[in-house]
């Protein structure tokens, strides 16, 4: 792709694209849309939540192969030094986590060890909960730290969606906003307006008696118009020419990196891997098989969308996150599988990520329950994403001020 | 058929009079008051499609023009009070709601598709509103039996006794799961219920203390469900004295809802409330709007009162109300359904509307939809005009059950010039200025500019475009 992003946006925006709304519309709307249109802070940073279901088996991801423990406690599912990816005498990724490892090497990837929070709750159903709500105290909880952060940054002066979840299935509960409505997109399509056949360029809006909630609506009708042409552009241009492998999880990158070309203003992406309920990385038995096939798709599926970022020059604008509701204990279970553990690995993705490894390495002794302890609170996490990398006030979302990891590269 | 209409006064008229209206608005007797058409506000289809809009989930032509013969007072009478046996129509449907599948995806449909077809349309309008103001969320409660029987108690009540209804859904279990106020034990009392039920349902927020809350769950205890079924249990109730509210007693739950509908705190939060649903949520009301009502629901908590009182009123009839909402998803989608005479899939559209942010019996916290703009973003806009397509292209998933040419024409605008004519009245009651129609008929290719011959394909396009402007998701 040889284009950068502000040619493609002249490209796909020309002044006609407006002109076209303009036979009925207010100059001043015009005026302001095509504003809008040009004038997109530059800074306006993404973040990708990839939800990891069922319960992500942190030492086998990134293997602690130079403790002595690992091999003991894990007689079938221990995976072989030789074929792991080392990147110090530790700790290396697991050997279907070559594009993984190759990110971590450029410095577009880092992983922050022991992720957790105090009292691990063990059941997939209140774990996940805990790291949707971001409230482990209330399990009442209503809202979800992103429809919550969605919430606090509200405003009239725009109608750009904040956050959406990209995927099939039911909308995680992470996006649950009280006033917000975040959208569910299975396809690029849904953000597009779709027209009759032979209806000509739709004119947008009307003049008359003033109102303030119909210059809103004038105003937001207008601003999905745009938005609806700069997807349909960025489905055009990218169509072929970005290459991704044959995975759903890959596909859906396409389409968030598709929506961060198409500069739509959505700050937050939500995404899904392992089918949301049950299984996915949930192995209690048998777990080498389907695990290697899973971290084989999201290492191959991130590398692909960070490599398809950076040959656009975006990836500086995009930051990636998993997480998963826990970890799994430190002793396979004599069915050569893992059960529910406590804390677990983050692994973060993009062009201003610090790098290396952050927090501390998960003592296989010393344990919870059978499982690695936590080391660094989730909300700190949470907090410097919302904080340093959005710009969002944390505070507000999370009921309180926690202390931002530091994550990002100066 | 000639189409000759009672337009609203012109701008520049109508002016002076609407700054004496201004001032007379700000004037509770007479903005409470009940309208009376006259030169300066005359009944005409605009006010009668303004009406269908809040009472109900928009009308027919022929609703629009009973209603013009009729007159606001009668029209408002149908409205409140309808003609024909709703009792059988209801028990018909809580008959379909329970033998059919038994999901919360089939109770949404059933409801959208009463919702069309009711004769009594407030009622399920109120039910929506008290959908939204009880809100509980099925996600939670994964239950569908209770939640039928939730939505249900909330039709049973919803034009009558906020009394009962508030008693009602303080032994719902539905209610109670939602909320996590499954067990309330002596030892250790729960404030999941009671909190909502004071800053939410009745008094509002920063009316109340920590201790009044305290001391409410303390009467609350003794209340379980137990295997989805609601059971007291009086070993586990605390007898001791409480002091809530200014009053002291060995209160039960029942003194508590006593109490919270003896102070005005809760019938001011209530009118409140409706008046954002039925008149205007562009402004919070001036509290000496408010009063006079709020004091007089406080009398007997006698719903269908309060709301005829709001609906016959010069407010009502204002600029003050008029077009000041935005439509819910729900009465979008039904605002295009209904006035074009036949039912789509409400399983389908159940789905879309949950697409687009309105998911029935899924609202997304205990403050319900809180709606207005919040409504309305890029995405949100995008999926309404593509509901729209939906319903109006004459084929994919909802199939050619809309027909905007056969409704034109079973209403004698055969010609596609008189139905777009038609259908400008119709959804929008001509709400519109001379240069958008014309910017309408060259948009869409209607007569003059048409470029294929299919009258029916223009009428469609057209139909689509007039329920994609702006001005129609103003409710």
């Amino acid at each position: 792709m040889d284009y950068t992003r502000r040619d493609f946006l002249k490209a796909t925006l020309g002044t006609s694209t407006l002109l076209s709304f303009a036979s009925t519309t207010p100059h001043f709307l015009v005026h302001s849309a095509m504003g809008a249109a040009t004038r997109r802070d530059e800074r306006d940073t993404v973040l990708v939540v990839v939800q990891l279901s069922g319960g992500n088996d942190g030492l086998n991801t990134l293997v602690p192969y130079g403790d002595d423990e690992y091999g003991r406690n894990r007689s079938t599912l221990r995976l072989p030094t030789e074929k792991l990816h080392k990147i110090d005498s530790m700790m290396g990724f697991h050997p279907r986590m070559g594009a993984f490892a190759r990110l971590y090497k450029k410095g577009n990837l880092s992983v922050i060890q022991s992720v957790g929070y105090p009292n691990s709750d063990r059941s997939h159903e209140g774990a996940m909960r805990i790291w949707h709500t971001a409230d482990p105290d209330r399990p009442n909880c209503q809202t979800g730290w992103i429809g919550s952060a969605a919430d606090s940054v509200w405003n009239l002066k725009t109608t750009n969606t904040p956050a959406v979840f990209v995927g099939p299935i039911t909308q995680p509960f992470a996006l649950n906003a009280e006033k917000a409505v975040l959208p569910s997109i299975r396809s690029l399509d849904d953000l597009i307006i779709k027209r009759m056949p032979g209806d000509s360029q739709r004119q947008n809006s009307t003049f008359g008696e003033s109102n303030h909630l119909l210059d809103f609506l004038r105003r937001s009708t207008l601003s999905a118009y745009t938005d609806s042409r700069r997807v349909e552009a960025a489905a055009k241009a990218t169509a072929n020419t970005a290459e991704y492998p044959s995975f759903h999880l890959a596909d859906t990158f396409r389409t968030v990196a598709q929506l961060v070309r198409a500069d739509v203003g959505i700050r937050i992406f939500f995404v899904e891997f392992g089918g949301g309920g049950i299984g996915g990385f949930d192995n209690h038995a048998n777990q080498l098989g389907n695990h290697c096939a899973l971290l084989h798709q999201l290492s191959e599926s991130v590398a692909a969308f960070v490599n398809d970022l950076k040959l656009d020059k975006l990836l500086d604008r995009v930051l990636l996150m998993t997480f998963s509701e826990f970890g799994r204990t430190v002793k396979e279970n004599g069915r050569r599988g893992t059960d529910h553990g406590a804390a677990a690995p983050v692994f973060l993705a993009g062009g201003k990520v610090k790098g290396g490894l952050i927090g501390a390495r998960p003592s296989l002794t010393d344990l919870d329950s059978g499982a690695p302890k936590f080391h660094t609170d989730f909300r700190r996490l949470y907090a410097a994403v919302l904080d340093r990398w959005l710009g969002f006030e944390s505070r507000t979302v999370l009921g309180r001020q926690f202390e931002p990891l530091d994550i990002l590269s100066a | 058929m000639v189409l000759q209409i009672d337009k609203r006064p012109a701008n520049n008229q109508s002016k002076k009079a609407h700054l004496a209206e201004t001032e007379k608005l700000a004037d509770p007797d007479w903005a409470w008051s009940e309208y009376q058409p006259d030169t300066q506000r005359p009944w005409n289809i605009a006010q009668a499609g303004h009406l269908y809009r809040r009472a109900a989930f928009g009308a027919t032509w022929d609703q629009l023009q009973q209603a013009l013969s009729d007159g606001p007072h009668r029209t408002i009478d149908k409205l409140l009070r309808p003609q024909g046996d709703i009792g059988e129509f209801n028990s018909t449907y809580d008959e379909y709601e329970s033998s059919g599948t038994g999901s919360v995806d089939g109770l949404r449909a059933w409801w959208l598709r009463r919702m069309v077809l009711t004769p009594h349309p407030l009622l399920e309008k109120m039910t929506l509103f008290w959908h939204s103001h009880f809100a509980t969320n099925s996600g939670k409660v994964k239950n569908a039996r209770l939640m039928r029987k939730h939505i249900q108690l909330l039709r049973g009540h919803a034009l009558n006794s906020f009394r009962e209804m508030l008693k009602g859904i303080s032994q719902d279990p539905a209610m109670l799961i939602w909320l996590g106020a499954e067990a309330n034990r002596k030892a250790r009392p729960n404030e999941n219920f009671v909190l909502p039920l004071m800053e939410i349902f009745t008094l509002g927020p920063d009316k109340f203390t920590e201790k009044d809350v305290q001391d409410t769950a303390r009467a609350f205890t003794g209340w379980f469900v137990l295997r989805s079924q609601l059971r007291y249990i009086s070993r586990e109730h605390d007898a001791n004295l409480k002091q809530i509210l200014g009053q002291k007693g060995n209160f039960t739950a029942d003194d508590v809802l006593r109490i919270l509908l003896e102070q005005t705190a809760t019938a001011q939060t209530l009118v409140r409330k409706l008046y954002r649903w039925l008149i205007c949520e562009t402004e919070e009301p001036n509290p000496k709007l408010i009063a006079p009502l709020a004091q007089s629901f406080a009398k007997d908590y006698d719903i269908l009162k309060l709301l005829e009182k709001m609906l016959r009123s010069n407010l009502f009839f204002s600029p003050a109300a008029y077009r000041q909402r935005i439509k819910c998803p729900v009465e979008f989608a039904l605002g295009i359904v209904k006035p074009l005479e036949e039912v789509v899939s409400t399983t389908q559209l159940a789905q879309d509307l949950a697409d687009i942010g309105q998911n029935l019996y899924h609202p997304p916290t205990v403050k319900g939809w809180i709606g207005g703009q919040h409504w309305i973003n890029n995405a949100t806009m995008a999926g309404r005009h593509n509901l729209a397509l939906a319903l109006l292209q004459g084929s994919g998933l909802y199939g050619d059950k809309l027909n905007p040419r056969a409704v034109a024409k079973k209403h004698g605008c055969s010609t596609p010039e008189s139905a777009t004519g038609f259908l400008l009245d119709l959804f929008l009651q001509g709400d519109l200025t001379s240069g958008v129609r014309e910017a309408l008929h060259k948009t869409t290719g209607t007569p003059a500019y048409a470029s294929d011959t299919e009258p029916a394909d223009t009428v469609r396009r057209f139909a689509h475009a007039v329920v994609t402007l702006p001005e129609f998701h103003l409710a």
